[in-house]
Formats: C-alpha cells, sequence, structure tokens
C-alpha cells in the first residue's frame, strides 16, 4: 500500500475516532484492511515491470544481431525457452501471492513472442510485408492478456496494434481501417478487466488514429474532417458532463481527448493547410473562442485535466500565430491587438464565472 | 494476473502451446515453401547505394521490381494494378539461359506454360506519364532482403554493385516466393534447412 495513503488514513481515522465516530476496534479493522485489502503495486513490481520491458529489448536487439557464434536453431530453442519460463515464472509468482509480478513475467513472455517471429522472419529472408509480423505478434499478446487477465500483455497489445497500423499506414500512405478492429477487441478486454488505466490508453490511441485521418485521408489535406469530429466529440462530452453530473469520471476524460483531437485538426488547417491570411485569421478566432470556451467550461466543472490542456493549446496557438505574423510590422502589431482582445475577454469571463461559481470553483 | 488457481496453470500452458505453434506454423509454412517451391535464379539489380544497405540486411533489386510498360516484353496488362494490390508476373526460361517475363498483369494468369514460373508480389507505387505506356510499377515480392551477420553486409553490397550477385528463390503454385539463397560469383551460398 502506498504510505502517503497509509499516513492520511490513520490521521484521518484518529480523527473520527476522537469525534466518537468510530470505536478503537473499527479502526483497527480497516487499517488491517487497507493493509491486505489493496494489492500493493510496490516498487519491487514497477520494477519487475520495467526488467520485463529491458528484457524484450534486449532480445530484441541480440536477434538484430544475426550473432553467427550461435546456430539459428539454438537461437531459436533459447527464446522458445524463455518464452515457457516467462509462464512458468508467472504460475509461480502468483501461487506465491505476488500478483504484479506475475503480470510482469507474463509481459516478459509476450516480449520474447515477438523476438522469436523476428528472429524467424530473418532466418527465412521474409520481406514480404514487415507487418504480418507485428499482427501475429499482436494476436499473441492479445491472447496472453485475455486469458491469463493480464493489464500489462494488453497495454502492450494496445501497442503494438498501433505500431502495426502505423507501419502500414507509412507504407501505403492510406488509412487502415483494420486499426479499428484491432482497437476495439483490446478496447473490450480493458473494460472486460475494469480497468482505468487500459480504457485511458485506448481513448489515447483512438485521439491519434482520429489525428492520422487528416493526414491520410483526402492526400493529406482531411484536417477540416478531425476538426469537426473533435468539436463535435467535446460538444458531445461536455454536455452529458453538465447533464449527468454522475457520469464525469467518464465524460471528463473524454472532453479532454476529443478537445485534443479537435485542436490537432484546427492546429493543421492553420500552419500546415493555410493559403491564404483571411482563412488563417477566420480559423484562428475559431480557435481561441473554442479555447476559451474551452477554458469556461473546464472552469465551471472542475475538469483540471481539460484546463490544463486548453492553457497548453492556447500558448502553443499563440506562439504559433506569432511566428507566421511575425515579418511584418503592421503584421505583429495586429497580431500583439487580437492577442490583447483575446486575453481581455477571457479575463473578464474568468471573472463571470468566479462570481457565479464563489465558493464552490475552482481556483487555479 | 488471473487469481483462479484452478485455471491458472491450464491457461499458462495454453498461451504457451498457442504461442509456441504460431511460430512453428510460421517456420513450417517457409519451410515447405523453400524445399517444393519451383527454383528460379533471378539476377539481382544493383540498386541506390542510399537504399542497398540498411542496418542488419542487403535490399535487393531485381529487374522485375520495377516494371515499365513500353519496355516490358510481350503481353503487358497494366490496367488493373491498383496501390497495394496483387502483382503476377509469369517468367520463362530464356534461350540463352536466366528468365524473361512473358506476362505482367493484376490477376493470375489463366493459361501458364508448363516451363513457366509465375511470381506474386504487392504493387507498391504506381507512376503514370501522358504517355500511358511509359507507366512504371514498383512491386515487391517479399525476397527483397536478405539478412546477414552483423557487420558483413559491406563486402555483400560491394558485390551487388558489382554484378556479381544472382538470388535463388522459391516460388510455389500460387506465386508466392522465398529467398533461399545467394549465388556469388558462381558458387551458391544457401542456409541449411532449419528442420
Amino acid at each position: 500500500m502506498w504510505s502517503p495513503y497509509r499516513k492520511r488514513l490513520t490521521r484521518d481515522l484518529d480523527r473520527w475516532r476522537d469525534r466518537g465516530w468510530l470505536s478503537d476496534e473499527g479502526r483497527a479493522a480497516i487499517l488491517a484492511d487497507a493493509e491486505t485489502g489493496a494489492r500493493s503495486f510496490n516498487l519491487a513490481s514497477a520494477l519487475g515491470i520495467l526488467a520485463s520491458v529491458l528484457f524484450g529489448f534486449a532480445a530484441l536487439s541480440f536477434v538484430a544481431a544475426h550473432w553467427e557464434e550461435v546456430p539459428r536453431l539454438a537461437r531459436l530453442l533459447l527464446l522458445l525457452a524463455a518464452i515457457w519460463t516467462g509462464y512458468g515464472a508467472a504460475g509461480w509468482l502468483e501461487t506465491r501471492g505476488h500478483t504484479y509480478l506475475a503480470d510482469a513475467a507474463v509481459l516478459f513472455s509476450a516480449g520474447m513472442f515477438g523476438a522469436a517471429i523476428m528472429l524467424v522472419s530473418q532466418m527465412y529472408h521474409i520481406a514480404g510485408d514487415p507487418t504480418d509480423g507485428a499482427l501475429l505478434w499482436w494476436l499473441g499478446t492479445l491472447l496472453a492478456g485475455v486469458a491469463l487477465r493480464s493489464n500489462p500483455a494488453l497495454a502492450l497489445t494496445m501497442i503494438l496494434v498501433c505500431v502495426w497500423s502505423s507501419m502500414h499506414a507509412m507504407e501505403s500512405n492510406l488509412v487502415h481501417w483494420p486499426f479499428l478492429i484491432g482497437w476495439g477487441a483490446v478496447t473490450l478486454a480493458f473494460y472486460w478487466q475494469r480497468w482505468w488505466p487500459g480504457l485511458h490508453i485506448s481513448a489515447l490511441a483512438l485521439t491519434l488514429f482520429v489525428i492520422s485521418l487528416g493526414y491520410l485521408l483526402a492526400d493529406g489535406h482531411s484536417h477540416d474532417l478531425v476538426a469537426i469530429i473533435g468539436v463535435v466529440a467535446a460538444i458531445g462530452f461536455a454536455s452529458l458532463e453538465k447533464q449527468r453530473p454522475d457520469r464525469d469520471a467518464i465524460a471528463e476524460p473524454l472532453f479532454v481527448y476529443a478537445g485534443t483531437a479537435a485542436f490537432a485538426g484546427l492546429f493543421a488547417l492553420q500552419f500546415i493547410e493555410s493559403r491564404s491570411t483571411g482563412r488563417l485569421v477566420a480559423l484562428a478566432v475559431l480557435t481561441l473562442v473554442l479555447l476559451i470556451a474551452a477554458i469556461s467550461h473546464a472552469l465551471s466543472t472542475g475538469n483540471r485535466g481539460a484546463l490544463w490542456l486548453a492553457y497548453l493549446a492556447f500558448s502553443v496557438e499563440i506562439l504559433a500565430l506569432y511566428g507566421v505574423t511575425v515579418g511584418s510590422i503592421l503584421g505583429t502589431s495586429l497580431f500583439f491587438l487580437v492577442t490583447a482582445i483575446i486575453v481581455a475577454g477571457l479575463a473578464y469571463a474568468a471573472l463571470k464565472l468566479a462570481r457565479r461559481s464563489s465558493g464552490g470553483g475552482l481556483t487555479v | 494476473m488471473i487469481s483462479n488457481r484452478k485455471w491458472m496453470w491450464p491457461l499458462l500452458g495454453g498461451v504457451a502451446i498457442v504461442q509456441s505453434a504460431l511460430l512453428f506454423d510460421m517456420i513450417y509454412e517457409r519451410d515447405r515453401l523453400l524445399k517444393s517451391g519451383r527454383e528460379v535464379t533471378l539476377a539481382v539489380r544493383p540498386l541506390d547505394p542510399r537504399d542497398l544497405f540498411r542496418g542488419d540486411y542487403v535490399t535487393l533489386g531485381y529487374v522485375i521490381s520495377r516494371l515499365t510498360k513500353s519496355t516490358t516484353e510481350s503481353d503487358p496488362d497494366f490496367s488493373g494494378f491498383v496501390k497495394g494490390g496483387d502483382a503476377y508476373v509469369t517468367l520463362s526460361p530464356a534461350p540463352e539461359g536466366g528468365w524473361t517475363n512473358s506476362h505482367v498483369g493484376s490477376v493470375y494468369p489463366a493459361k501458364v506454360a508448363p516451363g513457366d514460373v509465375v511470381l506474386k508480389g504487392k504493387v507498391l507505387s504506381i507512376w503514370t506519364s501522358k504517355d500511358p505506356a511509359e507507366t512504371t510499377v514498383n512491386i515487391r515480392y517479399g525476397i527483397e532482403q536478405y539478412f546477414v551477420p552483423e557487420g558483413t553486409g559491406m563486402d555483400l553490397e560491394k558485390q551487388v554493385r558489382e554484378h556479381k550477385i544472382e538470388a535463388i528463390v522459391a516460388v510455389a503454385k500460387d506465386g508466392t516466393s522465398a529467398l533461399k539463397g545467394l549465388v556469388i560469383d558462381g558458387e551458391r551460398h544457401e542456409d541449411p534447412p532449419l528442420l
């Protein structure tokens, strides 16, 4: 158990006992339960996961080195033995109660499986589809993640699905729609596991996929579509958050991811695509208005993630605008004028919001 | 990880068996192709040196890797080619030795002469110009990378550039091909089969 939590809990329990809400036995029982009930993710577990990742990279480099001193068959058998050892260690660690270390062992085996695929591809000079290897790898880790209910293996699967799809997209310059199948499968597994961080990984992967659409559809000129998807989704999640405050645990992070996609699309429209100054100004005004709306929404609902994202996006937007307007004195002057008006508007909005929600508002 | 004691060991074993089986299937497929496929020896064309050597493998270019309609001998059908789609190239034994491509198309040819070999590839890119005869396709067959031990690529790269290398390719009935080895200055270099 994390010791800061234990310290806080002990302090709170002492206070509650002093006020007569809690008996001494109750206090002891709660502490004992907190001590044993929470399966601890301690330093050893974190290091175990890191070690597995490092073992994986070591195995991949070992294969890449194509070391001739060890015969090919021996290299293959070595990797197969590593796969089986990892699963064996996972079972042994689980029976001893080290759940997180067992997960690390499963992750180790998943990495060795990938290295073995790479070795076979190398042995047979398979150049056909490097993506086939990635496909086989993520199918294998998905199986391990689902059958053994291993969250780290599932997280690796999502990363591999992304790698697999980006390899496809980079080679063909086309959208790799099968990504959605892999994404859906892993996301379902995360949901089945009720693993919250995993669902964050899913949302992040989908956000990246949506952003990539802008660069792949219509010869790379579909950023307007990305911006529209992002804005519509953000409005949807914002209204969900307003209407069902009990669902804010879901709506809040999703608003942040949708907002990220929207800003990425708008940014590309302004600074990668835009040809005319008039269009750039119109888009810049739209972006800044949307950012102010996002900031005010974040302030009113207490969505810290959205607030920081909007501040960050605002800074990036202003810097990029500065970058394109600087050069002519008139342009720079106009830039400062527009920025000043916007920031003044922002201050006014913040003032109104602070007055409306005085007492309950978020202080930043 | 899974905490159900009754199912844990069977599931662990199951995952390990499935993953091992996938690897063996991959090996078996390749091994069978190398042993049973028709053997074709193709001249290796030097590639742009910048593209030739990346990391631990040598990139091999072939005459049939890049086909221009006007210079393709007899019966080119470039109409059905799409980026990412299939490409079939028929090779016929040339009288003076070696192979010439006798047909190019996007579907498996209806008629294949007994001595001919059909290679299946994937269209990487299509270049079109105003003159339809100048249409050029880049095709990948999956036999373009030859993996070499770390640090030995340079010599091979030099030999590829000096036209001293031929590739031994095994071709299955459906056109799938695998790189079997190289002929360097008339000398056959081939990895012994694993199984």
